[in-house]
């Protein structure tokens, strides 16, 4: 399968929407609702890290199982 | 050994057929199941069933508080799994299970994209609503702009949940028609009947039955879509064989970058990852509705994040693996399956292919009843902004149960309306694309507005008002001049002669008119007065603490306790009393909010309220209540009290 059909949406979900959600993290961060001295807050940073990566893996590893059985 | 499907009592209607090589035997079995009485004693038990578990719940509705927002009293796994069901509601097994038997595994596509704006929804807008009390979104439009503001909110998004209303109700006879059509019934026909038993169930429960309904359906939904999955791999002879029938783009989990036209990975990004994500999170009323309902902010972002994280993964499986089992049996056995299968017939066609008649009867059950947890939390939230934004300025000052019995007839005229548009629905063709139009055209300019008041303070009420205008101009233009105006923003999508261009990436078109008009006319007139938008936008979130406080809120951290209570008839309405080491323990202050609940956590705050710390002059190891915390918390008397402080 050529790397236009596996790799560009995945490129463009996490590229496009990275940009997005990094953006979305640094207006919280910014926001006076979020404050680091508060333990729960930065639990909730951490969280919303690991939501992302957490996606990213599973689409990834979608990706590499699929192409296993192409190969 | 036993398959699976023999161990579970559900063996295939198709043993009985035999393969005769007639293309038409899942057809064949979906017919001859309607005419099992086992069949029907299944569906009809199994409504009669979830009927009964939500009356039982209603009775916990005292106010119009509870009624629609179930009194802010939930733990986060309750209203988590509750939302589950509303998710999943009845138009995605039958919508993703056609779109995974035409596309595989990209089907999961739109379940798993809604992270991206979850760090807003936490820190921005959930705050915001649950700490200001913001009723609905029409509310939080007056508040934010002005009257006239809310009163266009109010119309989009009465036009935007009857339409939903009318895909549940349109969906739901869809699943139904394979089955009773054979018998003589006519899709008007299922459609009338199935809104009498939504409109019937909604009218008498309210939000706290909604809740705990959708928390079973929750559990059986996502149980009927696993189980009919595993009956699928048995009937195909395992998952190797399941999975080598597979074309390797079939498991792509992300659809191809811009073509087909009527299934791109492109434009359902724009329409679903975006439009719609900031649709489910920021504008849908039923889920809002569902986060007032939790016992604190907190447990609020615990449900969002576990249902995101893990429960949409999963129901995506639920929901889609019908269509993936399908096409695997289309490739090994296109004479039971035929590949040219209705993709809206999928579902249950493969149903009736891999169950029993008891079976199916279940997992129709299962899929149509769960048109009620979705067509039911749409209607209580029509009847939630009805009255809460147009009857009652109109008619202010009346007794609650009058307000009440006005949210039952609006409930009864949002049921009908409902059937209209499901007929309107109708005539746009296949589910998956008529609700991918619906959401790239109804939800930009609510979206816009919601989503620019809260996050940028500069954004004015004239802004507001010309995305609703300008903005919705500017997307009818485009139904007009797709190519002209769409077509710079397609990512050369294709546009197939004959079909509507554009379906989906006109979501992308459409927000960036409407941001750029809001933007554009906000920046040349005045903003509102940043006194007036306190508690209001994302950079003024701490007043909303203190707005749903009454005072300076006490961040200092205090431990939970379990504490024997008694009433005390002294006390004044909606206080408690503790004693001075518990409130040392509490870290609580008098006039300091707490939440009391039966101290059995698996009730998930059924029995609970919030009260404010009147004084530390309690009896010791005693917490006293006012009788109408006893009253709105249902506590029992042999049981003790869990209470802490919030914030």
């Amino acid at each position: 399968m050529e790397f236009t059909r596996v790799w560009l949406p995945y490129l463009y979900l996490y590229g496009v929407g990275g940009v997005l959600f990094l953006i979305g993290l640094v207006m919280a961060v910014r926001s006076p609702g979020f404050q680091a001295k508060r333990r729960s807050d930065r639990r909730w940073f951490r969280l919303l890290i690991f939501g992302f990566v957490w996606y990213a893996a599973i689409h990834g590893l979608g990706i590499l199982a699929a192409l296993e059985g192409a190969a | 050994m036993m398959s699976f499907a023999a161990m579970l009592g559900w063996l295939p209607v198709l043993q009985d057929h035999g393969a005769d090589g007639q293309s038409a035997l899942a057809a064949d079995a979906a017919a001859q199941a309607g005419t099992s009485p086992v069949f029907w004693i299944i569906l009809i038990g199994y409504f009669i069933g979830v009927l009964g578990f939500g009356s039982y719940f209603a009775r916990y509705n005292r106010t119009t508080q509870d009624f629609f927002f179930g009194g802010r009293r939930f733990s986060w796994w309750l209203i988590t799994m509750s939302i589950v069901a509303t998710g999943v509601g009845s138009h995605s097994f039958i919508k993703y299970s056609g779109k995974g038997f035409g596309h595989g595994f990209s089907s999961t596509m739109a379940y798993m994209n809604d992270w991206f704006f979850m760090p807003l929804f936490m820190f921005g807008w959930l705050p915001i609503i649950y700490f200001m009390q913001v009723r609905s979104i029409p509310e939080y439009f007056e508040r934010r702009f002005n009257r006239g503001v809310r009163i266009l909110a109010t119309i989009a998004l009465l036009i935007y949940m009857i339409g939903y209303i009318g895909i549940g109700f349109l969906t739901m006879t869809k699943t139904l028609l394979p089955v009773l059509e054979p018998q003589g019934w006519s899709q008007a026909q299922i459609i009338w009947v199935v809104a009498a038993v939504a409109g019937v169930y909604i009218t008498f429960g309210g939000q706290t039955a909604v809740i705990f309904t959708d928390l079973l359906q929750g559990f059986i939904l996502l149980i009927a879509g696993m189980v009919l999955f595993l009956l699928g791999l048995d009937f195909l002879g395992g998952f190797d064989v399941f999975w080598n029938a597979l074309p390797a783009e079939f498991k792509l989990p992300l659809a191809d970058y811009n073509k087909p036209a009527d299934f791109n990975f492109v434009g359902i990004f724009w329409q679903d990852a975006i439009a719609g994500s900031i649709g489910f999170l920021f504008m849908n009323q039923g889920l809002i509705m569902r986060f007032m309902a939790c016992r604190s902010v907190n447990e609020g972002r615990k449900a969002a994040a576990f249902n995101v994280l893990f429960l949409l993964p999963l129901s995506a499986l639920a929901v889609s693996g019908a269509g993936w089992i399908a096409k695997a049996i289309s490739v090994t056995n296109p004479e039971i399956i035929s590949p040219d299968s209705a993709p809206d017939s999928v579902f249950t066609l493969m149903a009736s292919v891999v169950a029993s008649p008891a079976g199916f009867g279940f997992f129709v059950a299962a899929v149509t009843a769960a048109l009620m947890s979705t067509v039911d939390t749409l209607i209580n939230a029509v009847a939630a902004v009805v009255i809460n934004d147009i009857y009652r300025p109109l008619v202010p000052h009346e007794k609650d149960r009058h307000y009440l019995n006005v949210a039952m007839v609006v409930s009864a005229v949002a049921t009908l309306l409902g059937v209209g548009g499901a007929f309107l629905m109708d005539r746009i063709g296949d589910l998956y694309d008529a609700h991918g139009f619906f959401h790239a055209t109804a939800t930009p300019p609510l979206v816009t507005a919601i989503f620019l008041g809260i996050f940028w303070r500069r954004f004015t009420t004239a802004g507001a008002v010309s995305v609703f205008f300008i903005g919705t101009g500017l997307m009818l233009l485009a139904v007009k001049l797709p190519h002209e105006l769409i077509g710079p923003f397609s990512h050369g999508i294709p546009t197939p002669e004959g079909e509507m261009p554009f379906k989906y990436v006109r979501a992308l078109y459409n927000m960036v008119v409407c941001f750029g008009v809001g933007i554009g006319v906000s920046l040349f007139t005045q903003p509102k007065e940043s006194k007036t938008l306190e508690g209001l936008t994302m950079w003024t979130v701490e007043s909303a603490r203190r707005f749903f406080k009454g005072g300076e809120p006490n961040d200092r951290p205090g431990e939970r306790m379990e504490l024997a209570w008694k009433v005390n008839d002294a006390l004044p309405p909606g206080t408690i009393s503790v004693d001075e080491e518990a409130a040392k323990t509490l870290a609580a202050d008098p006039g300091d909010l707490v939440y009391l609940s039966d101290r059995r956590w698996w009730l998930g705050g059924l029995r609970s309220a919030h009260a404010k710390v009147h004084g530390a002059t309690g009896p010791k190891g005693v917490v006293e209540i006012a009788t109408d915390v006893e009253q709105a918390g249902h506590f029992l008397r042999q049981y003790g009290l869990r209470v802490e402080k919030e914030f």
